[in-house]
Formats: structure tokens, C-alpha cells, sequence
């Protein structure tokens, strides 16, 4: 297959994607009992009339397949609703929110993917060595730890140290900071979370890492370069390694569809206002909308994270890019 | 005669299995010269691929090993890997069984032929690049190939390739272990006469390791025939054919099945490893071991009744 063909198909099929999701998610709202109108949380005691005027603001009062095409015309213009709660574009309500997070899940995958994977080479290289299993049970043990309960530890032992919550000191900007002191006050709100997701989600790519180098270290061409008289560092860094890349690729990006969907908990330990605490107030006041715009954001993220993968495959790996 | 280029000498191998300990080499006797092309025969399981991976120190960690591999007469085996590793690729090279696969698929084939010359600082830049070329064309590859990817190159071309990049440090010795199974027989008729035109016109001493003996006789002149892991039959080709030594050989190569099947390698014995299964055991086979003795000057036999053997009185 040619260069071009790879691209086209993997564009193609992340756009399926996301417009399945976005049909799934239209169907599973109006398949959930009742509608916007009797699930209104403002609205427990209204009248019928108010009710049915609601239908016919949300546009709940027409057929459904009008009302699908309305959703997916507003979609193809980016225009995802507006909350319920605050009538504000479900856009602006999370936009912020996932521009909070994403800095945080980087730097919780950069620190993750650096200790797992420094962990999992070693273990490979010294594989059957205290080297081996001793740092990769104890990754491994952090890894089936709750999430929450590693970040309630966290804000234990760093409380006095770093901020525990928020996303920056509220008090700084009576100072008038320069703009290194602003991105330091941010990094250190970021500390505590990111390390949260790191401790969590090490272990896993330590385990990942390992079994993808012992496969390669197997291999007869790693035979040969030990007969070429190729030390043993060297054989992990130019064989092993780069021919185990695609897997760990694979697998890492996505966990980071993952860990974006899934930072809820996280970002409930430390009160960090992004994606996943947004959605979760808006499960608590039923705002359909911004769920319903929520979703698609993740599934869109998850989605994009797959074709980074696909992309970075046309660098590692020239069986694809021929 | 000269000293032998490689000479192995009273070789044992053990592996430390989960299961027990198998001695899989029980003193491997075998000398090699320059220009010489020496074929070890047997079936599977008798050592074979231990021995030449045992002479360049690539056992697994499980694996203890004993004796001598003199290369010009200094054991590369006397301080382990250290003392091997000089040697690997500059002395003694290898094309491997799996040798499809001898290339890592993410860097160019030019790259991992290029790659040893630099190590053991043979060539380096233009040079190195140059004797890619040079080496790629010798064994019938276009030049530029060099900058291609494993991936697009054929399985036989995959394996030329392979016998390049052995040669790449311009080795004494080539320790080739089934170059040829996975090939289509005209491949294969490519590669053995590759094989034998680099013997005769490079000097290369070549170890060829194979059960196939007709591919024995395209490339060397003589043959180890080996039997639960000690060589049972040194001799020519020829008179392995026409005079076999030992009622092993005689019935590997007349291609006759041989009942029974050869010992468990977890076990050890007083006797001949192969008197079970051979028709013309006396006592003495059974509780004593008989040693390689000289039948002729170039012929030697591990067979009590060696010389009626090859006379065809028995």
C-alpha cells in the first residue's frame, strides 16, 4: 500500500467514527425515559403549559427525524447547543474546562510514560535480576490502586508543599506577577494531578514496555547482532527497542483517550475545573446538552488520539510507509 | 599439516533446563583450515546448532560450557564474553538458521551490513558505504539495494543479504547453520554455490551445519557426522559415501530409516550412544565408550568395529 492510501484510510475511518458516535448519542438521549422537559431539574413543579413551551424552545415537540436533522446541521456547524443550565453555547461551557485538562493529562502521560518506560526497559534488558521484578511490582502495585486514593494520598504527603486544589493562586494576580511567576503557579496546580495520573498509570506501561522488548529480544535478528558482537545496551537501543515501539505506540495512545475521558476522579480529588468535573456537574444538574456535547469532545479526543498513532506508525515502522 | 584455522577440542555443553540438566555436547572434536569447507550431519536434537553457537560464545545464560575453541591456536573461550566478542564478525561470522529474519525490519539492509564494519572499525563512512556495495554485488545484489528495508527484499535475497553482512569484517571462519532450508530449490542452488565460490575464492574456512547431505557435499569436501552430541564419523565426503567408518553414518547416508530413536540427553551412559539401535552391537559397546580413532589418514571413526565397518565385513 502506498503513502497516500494509508493517510486517506485512516482520515476516513476516524471521521466514521466520530459520526457514529455522534448518531449514538443522539439516539441514547431521546431512548432515556422521559425528555429534557420532565427531567428539567428547575423544573420539578412547573405546569404543563411551562412544560410544553420548553418542548418547543429544545424543539422536543417535533418529529424526531427533524429534530436529528436540526442536531446534525448544527453539528456540521460546530454548533453543539446551548446548556441548559446557563443558556450559554455548550461550546464555551467546554471549552474552558477541556483546555484546563489536556496541559494536565500531558504532563501526567510525560511523567507516566518516562518512569513506565525507563522501568520496563530496564526490566527487559536485566530481565530474571532484582532489577527486573523489583521496580516493576512496585509500579505494578501502584498501578491497581485506586486513582483517588493515590491523589488523597498525594494531598497527604505534599499538602503543606503544593497547592491541593484550583488551577492557580486566585491571590496572584494582586501582585502583578510576571508571566514566569503565572506559568509557575500554574505547573505547581498541575503537580499534584498530573503526578496522580503518572503513579496510576506507570505500572501498566512498564508492563507494556517489558513484554514488547522481550518479544524482540527474541527474535533471530537480535541473535545476529549479538554475533556481530554488539554489546547488550547497544542490541536494546538499535534492535530491541525501536522494533518495540509500535506496540508501546499503540497501547499508549490509547490510554490517552483513556485518561482524558476517565479524569473525573482526578480532577474531583484536587477540585481541578476541567472536562471531567465539568461533565460531572452537569450530570448533577441534568444539563442534557452539554453532556450530549461532552461526550462527542471525548469521543473526538479518544478518536484523534488513535489517528496520531496511525500517523506516527508512517514514522516507525517502513513496512507502511513503502 | 599445517595448524587448523579453528580447531575445537573436547567441547560439552549443558543447559540448566526446568526439567533437569541436559548435556547436549559430550566432547566435540572437529578442526577446520583455511579454504576448507566442513559439513556437521545429524539429526535433530544432536548438538549440531549448540556446537556454532557454543564457538561463538551465543548460548543462552542456562547453557555452561567446557573445552577449548582455538582460533590459530588461542582459545577465544578463555574469558568468556569479553574474549569472545573481539573475535565475533571479524574472525568468526554467521549466517543463522532463521537468517530470513536476520535483519531488524526498521533500518535499511545497507545500514545492518555497514553496521559491524564500524564497531570493529573495519570501514567507517564513504569507505563503509563502498564496501556494502562491493558486498551486496558479490553475492549477486544490486548495489542499490543497500538503502532498501528487509521487507522488500525476497526470501533468497533476504539470505544473500545475510551471507553479505557475514562477510562485511571479512571473517576467517563462516559458521553457517541451515543457510538453505527455508529456499525454493533453485535459491538454494544459488546460495550453496555462493557459498562454495567464497571458500575457494576468499579462503573462507566454512562450517556448514545441515541434515540435508546432498547440501553437504555442494559445499565441502568433508563432513562431521554427529551423534547425540559427539562427533561419531569424521571423513571426506566420499568415503562417507563409500567407506563409512560407523554403522551410523553408513545408515544416514545409504538414507535408510533407522529404528529407535537416539538417547535422552538428560541421561548419561557407560556405553557407544548409538549401540541401542545398532544392529551389529557387541557387549563392549554397551559398557564402553568408544573414542574418535584415525581409520585412514584422513578418516576417523568413534565405532569399536570400525575397521570391519568400513572394510564391509560387517
Amino acid at each position: 500500500m502506498n503513502r497516500g492510501g494509508y493517510l486517506v484510510r485512516r482520515l476516513a475511518s476516524a471521521l466514521a467514527t466520530v459520526a457514529a458516535a455522534a448518531v449514538i448519542n443522539f439516539v441514547l438521549f431521546r431512548a432515556a425515559p422521559g425528555d429534557a422537559a420532565t427531567q428539567y431539574q428547575m423544573c420539578r413543579t412547573c405546569s404543563a403549559e411551562f412544560r410544553d413551551y420548553l418542548r418547543a424552545e429544545l424543539g422536543l415537540d417535533r418529529p424526531l427525524l427533524e429534530q436529528f436533522w436540526l442536531y446534525v446541521s448544527a453539528l456540521l456547524r460546530g454548533d453543539l447547543g446551548h446548556s441548559f443550565q446557563t443558556r450559554r453555547p455548550v461550546w464555551d461551557e467546554l471549552a474552558g474546562p477541556l483546555a484546563n485538562t489536556l496541559p494536565m493529562v500531558g504532563l501526567g502521560l510525560a511523567f507516566g510514560l518516562a518512569l513506565g518506560l525507563v522501568i520496563g526497559v530496564v526490566a527487559a534488558w536485566r530481565r530474571g535480576t532484582a532489577a527486573d521484578w523489583a521496580p516493576l511490582s512496585a509500579s505494578m502495585f501502584l498501578s491497581v490502586l485506586p486513582i483517588q486514593w493515590i491523589g488523597l494520598m498525594l494531598l497527604l504527603l505534599f499538602g503543606g508543599m503544593l497547592p491541593t486544589g484550583g488551577i492557580s493562586d486566585p491571590y496572584l494576580r494582586f501582585s502583578d506577577p510576571s508571566w514566569w511567576q503565572v506559568l509557575g503557579d500554574r505547573l505547581e496546580h498541575l503537580a499534584l494531578p498530573s503526578l496522580a495520573i503518572g503513579l496510576a498509570w506507570c505500572g501498566s506501561w512498564a508492563l507494556i514496555a517489558r513484554s514488547a522488548l522481550v518479544g524482540a529480544l527474541g527474535e533471530d535478528y537480535i541473535l545476529t547482532a549479538r554475533a556481530k558482537g554488539l554489546t547488550s545496551w547497544r542490541i536494546v537501543r538499535r534492535y530491541a527497542l525501536p522494533n518495540s515501539l509500535l506496540p508501546i505506540t499503540t497501547l499508549i495512545f490509547l490510554t490517552f483517550g483513556y485518561i482524558v475521558a476517565g479524569s473525573l476522579l482526578v480532577e474531583t480529588v484536587f477540585s481541578y475545573p476541567g472536562i471531567g468535573l465539568a461533565l460531572y456537574q452537569a450530570v448533577q444538574n441534568r444539563d442534557y446538552a452539554v453532556l450530549q456535547g461532552g461526550f462527542l469532545l471525548l469521543t473526538a479526543a479518544i478518536v484523534v488520539a488513535n489517528l496520531l498513532a496511525d500517523l506516527l506508525y508512517l514514522k516507525l515502522d517502513p513496512r507502511i510507509r513503502t | 599439516m599445517s595448524a587448523p584455522l579453528l580447531e575445537v577440542r573436547d567441547l560439552h555443553v549443558w543447559f540448566d533446563l526446568p526439567q533437569g540438566r541436559v548435556h547436549a555436547l559430550r566432547g566435540l572434536d572437529v578442526t577446520v583450515g583455511a579454504g576448507e569447507g566442513l559439513g556437521l550431519v545429524g539429526e535433530s536434537g544432536c548438538g549440531k546448532t549448540t556446537a556454532i553457537l557454543a564457538m561463538m560464545g551465543l548460548l543462552p545464560p542456562s547453557a555452561t560450557v567446557a573445552g577449548q575453541v582455538l582460533l590459530n591456536g588461542e582459545n577465544i573461550l578463555a574469558k568468556g564474553e569479553a574474549s569472545v566478542r573481539r573475535h565475533r564478525w571479524t574472525d568468526l561470522a554467521m549466517v543463522f538458521q532463521g537468517a530470513m529474519n536476520a535483519f531488524s525490519p526498521v533500518a535499511t539492509v545497507g545500514a545492518q551490513i555497514a553496521e559491524p564494519m564500524r564497531l570493529h572499525r573495519v570501514a567507517e563512512g564513504k569507505q563503509a558505504t563502498a564496501r556494502v556495495r562491493e558486498l551486496l554485488e558479490l553475492v549477486g545484489i544490486h548495489p542499490d539495494k543497500a538503502s532498501r528495508y528487509p521487507h522488500e527484499f525476497s526470501g533468497g535475497m533476504r539470505q544473500r543479504a545475510a551471507i553479505a553482512m557475514a562477510l562485511a569484517c571479512e571473517p576467517k571462519v563462516l559458521l553457517a547453520d541451515e543457510p538453505t532450508t527455508a529456499l525454493d530449490v533453485i535459491v538454494q542452488a544459488q546460495v550453496l554455490d555462493l557459498l562454495d565460490r567464497l571458500r575457494t575464492e576468499l579462503g573462507l574456512a566454512v562450517v556448514l551445519v545441515t541434515h540435508d547431505l546432498p547440501v553437504v557435499g555442494r559445499v565441502c569436501g568433508r563432513a562431521a557426522v554427529m551423534y547425540a552430541g559427539r562427533v561419531a564419523e569424521n571423513a571426506d565426503i566420499g568415503d562417507l559415501h563409500l567407506r563409512p567408518g560407523h554403522p551410523y553414518s553408513r545408515a544416514l547416508f545409504s538414507g535408510g530409516a533407522i529404528p529407535g530413536a537416539p538417547p535422552r540427553l538428560d541421561e548419561e551412559w557407560p556405553g557407544c550412544a548409538f549401540a541401542p539401535r545398532c544392529e551389529h552391537a557387541r557387549d563392549r559397546c554397551h559398557t564402553e565408550a568408544p573414542r574418535l580413532v584415525p581409520l585412514g589418514a584422513r578418516q576417523s571413526s568413534a565405532c569399536h568395529l570400525a575397521a570391519s565397518i568400513a572394510g564391509g565385513t560387517a
